[in-house]
């Protein structure tokens, strides 16, 4: 099968600046795959590398195991959706679609075929003649993805490619994308800083941080098992409890939080010295004072906030840490006003332990620029 | 007085100033424009609207005066040669300067603008001396006015190019190179394409440039055969001319008006909104 990409060492420098460093990364063919991270973690120039505009300072590319780091982007089989979707204003949808067939050896009447299946596979037949400035967004898109399919490329990359849609559109063509992608079985690199998007659209993720790449895998054990602080803060909302680990005990750890002992059956079993206890929001158990039991520690309501279906509790832990809470609104009759002592159970089998790593920032230290002359 | 200090509206001292001004500029050009329409000789006294200037008089009208219809002739001419020459000259240069990006395009981004800058007189001279003494092979005449009036006006079409590349942006040339054209693939479908408005925009003021050009395009004169309409007021005008000169200076300035207004909506046609405060300052020029 073709369209697998591979990374090896791939670095990219702006003057002093280095943007992507080193980054191996293993695209299997026919995947969705995406780099998520926040602004200026590299995502978007390694996409730029992988489509040849931007040279890399070292390091290789492989498309289906041929090294095209140094090809420049009119030779790669490779095709680019921009963010802005970048379609020529000068020509209409027809025009902008057959605009790379004129470089593939294709007669009149087969270009003209391709075309009108493009537009039927991204349901556009009869737009053939409008100008891109009578399209909406979503339609914007979908000739912007028509004409990068109509080359048949072994990967289609995806630059934010649903960051200028309004929320309600984004949701309806991220099922379509994704649906589009099992259809045709191009290999899709998608670059989003969206984190619900990475997890809800791809068959693999890597979470990239500073140029570098944090963790990579199925979004399901990415966000199960985060192996960072940075992972773990970035992927959805989590707790980060400073804790103390005092080491193994039985099938889990032992660690201490406060004043109490707790055991954590999840991550770095094995650690000791600090580290951080890590627990998904939906997984603390919201019970009332004094309720008797392991893994349980008691803590203050600092603010509750109604969600219709779901209720948020901030809850503040005698160490100072606060610890966020959901739960389903099932008329349960406690009461969450503020200053409402109460106790948190926290399962051994929800609680993680995230030994500290040696790059892990949080998402918040990062700089905001993407790269020199990124969008 | 009392509405000359209304605290409440505008200041009006502002806008009868701008009036003031903008009469006194036009004063001047209508009067003159208005005797290349006299029944009579006379340059000052108003005897009734005829064309006779133009072409009624069978001795006196431009159109039958060989000095005025040749002087005609050979602005338009020289015109046409300078914008062809410029403008593609001037939209390679801008390309090459947009994309150099290392070290010294500062310094040529600003010797750039260095003809904009220096007095016409000082450059006229130059380029006299240059082609009497260095190129003296071409001497002077058509061909060292043509070269003359391309060596200020190119200034123009870099500055005009330039910034319509820049609110282009490198996306679509991207896009296209990401689709497989190669280099002279996407200057023709896409660059090219999307600079037309700031390409035709740049031969308008070209045109109206080297038509109302005077400094440079009489030093680089040759002789009368190579006299141009702006040369031929500037030594008519203290004689004692008829109305006939005025009917020839508002010929040029028709055509330069009408240039420069047709520039200006190409441009505003086509670049669309982006497009539309560059147009703007393409009025002010």
């Amino acid at each position: 099968m073709e369209g697998e990409v591979k990374l090896e060492t791939l670095t990219k420098s702006f003057g002093a600046v280095v943007a992507v460093d080193g980054i191996d990364l293993h695209m299997p063919p026919g995947e969705f795959f995406t780099m998520v991270g926040p602004s200026g973690c590299g995502k978007t120039t390694t996409l730029r590398m992988i489509a040849g505009f931007e040279r890399p300072t070292s390091g290789q590319i492989l498309l289906d195991g041929i090294d095209v780091a140094q090809t420049p982007p009119h030779r790669r089989n490779v095709n680019t959706v921009f963010q802005s979707y970048a379609l020529f204003p000068h020509l209409n949808v027809a025009d902008n679609v057959a605009f790379g067939l004129k470089y593939r050896k294709a007669t009149k009447d087969e270009r003209r075929s391709r075309v009108a299946e493009m537009l039927g596979l991204v349901q556009l037949t009869g737009f053939e003649k409008r100008m891109p400035s009578e399209l909406s967004g979503g339609q914007q898109q979908r000739v912007a993805l028509a004409r990068a399919l109509v080359l048949r490329p072994r990967v289609l990359l995806l630059d934010e490619p649903l960051g200028a849609l309004d929320a309600r559109l984004r949701k309806d063509l991220q099922v379509e994308l994704k649906a589009l992608q099992a259809e045709i079985g191009v290999t899709f690199v998608f670059v989003t800083h969206d984190q619900e998007e990475a997890l809800t659209m791809s068959d693999r993720i890597a979470v990239m941080n500073g140029g570098h790449v944090e963790q990579a895998g199925p979004p399901q054990a990415v966000y199960e098992e985060p192996q960072t602080f940075f992972v773990a803060d970035f992927l959805g909302v989590s707790n980060l409890i400073g804790a103390q680990a005092r080491g193994k005990d039985g099938n889990g750890c032992r660690i201490q939080i406060g004043e109490r002992s707790l055991m954590a059956q999840q991550g770095a079993i094995d650690a000791q010295g600090t580290v951080k206890a890590m627990i998904r929001p939906e997984r603390v158990r919201v019970e009332p004072q004094n309720t008797p039991g392991d893994n349980r520690l008691p803590g203050m309501v600092e603010h509750a906030v109604f969600l219709g279906s779901f209720r948020e509790l901030r809850v503040r832990l005698p160490g100072g840490d606060v610890v966020k809470a959901v739960f389903p609104n099932d008329g349960s009759p406690l009461t969450f006003d503020e200053g409402t002592p109460l106790t948190l159970h926290f399962p051994p089998e929800a609680l993680r332990v995230l030994a500290p790593s040696t790059d892990g920032a949080a998402p918040d230290d990062v700089p905001e620029e993407e790269s020199p002359n990124g969008h | 007085m009392s509405w000359l200090r209304n605290p409440w509206g505008q200041p009006r001292f502002l806008p009868l100033l701008t009036g003031a001004y903008i009469l006194w500029s036009i004063i001047p050009v209508a009067i003159a424009v208005l005797f290349a329409f006299n029944d009579g000789r006379s340059r000052t006294t108003w005897q009734g609207f005829s064309m006779r200037w133009f072409t009624g008089d069978p001795t006196g009208s431009v159109a039958h005066n060989p000095e005025y219809t040749a002087a005609l002739e050979h602005t338009l001419i020289l015109a046409l040669i300078c914008v062809v020459i410029t403008v593609p000259l001037g939209v390679a240069l801008a390309l090459g300067l947009q994309r150099w990006r290392g070290r010294g395009s500062g310094s040529v981004n600003t010797l750039m603008l260095l003809p904009l800058v220096t007095p016409e007189l000082v450059m006229g001279v130059a380029l006299l001396l240059l082609f009497l003494n260095i190129f003296n092979g071409w001497g002077i005449g058509t061909t060292a006015q043509a070269i003359g009036q391309v060596t200020f006006a190119i200034s123009y079409v870099v500055v005009i190019v330039r910034g319509r590349l820049v609110s282009i942006g490198r996306e679509y040339e991207e896009a296209a190179a990401d689709l497989g054209a190669p280099l002279h693939g996407r200057l023709l479908r896409v660059v090219l394409p999307l600079l037309a408005p700031a390409i035709l925009a740049s031969a308008g003021i070209v045109f109206a440039l080297s038509i109302d050009d005077f400094v440079v395009t009489q030093y680089l004169a040759g002789g009368s055969d190579t006299n141009t309409v702006s040369m031929l007021l500037y030594a008519t005008a203290r004689g004692a001319p008829t109305p006939a000169l005025n009917a020839l200076a508002t010929i040029t300035l028709v055509l330069t008006l009408v240039t420069l207004a047709l520039a200006y909506l190409v441009y505003r046609k086509f670049a669309g909104a982006g497009g539309a405060a560059e147009a703007a300052t393409l009025g002010e020029m």
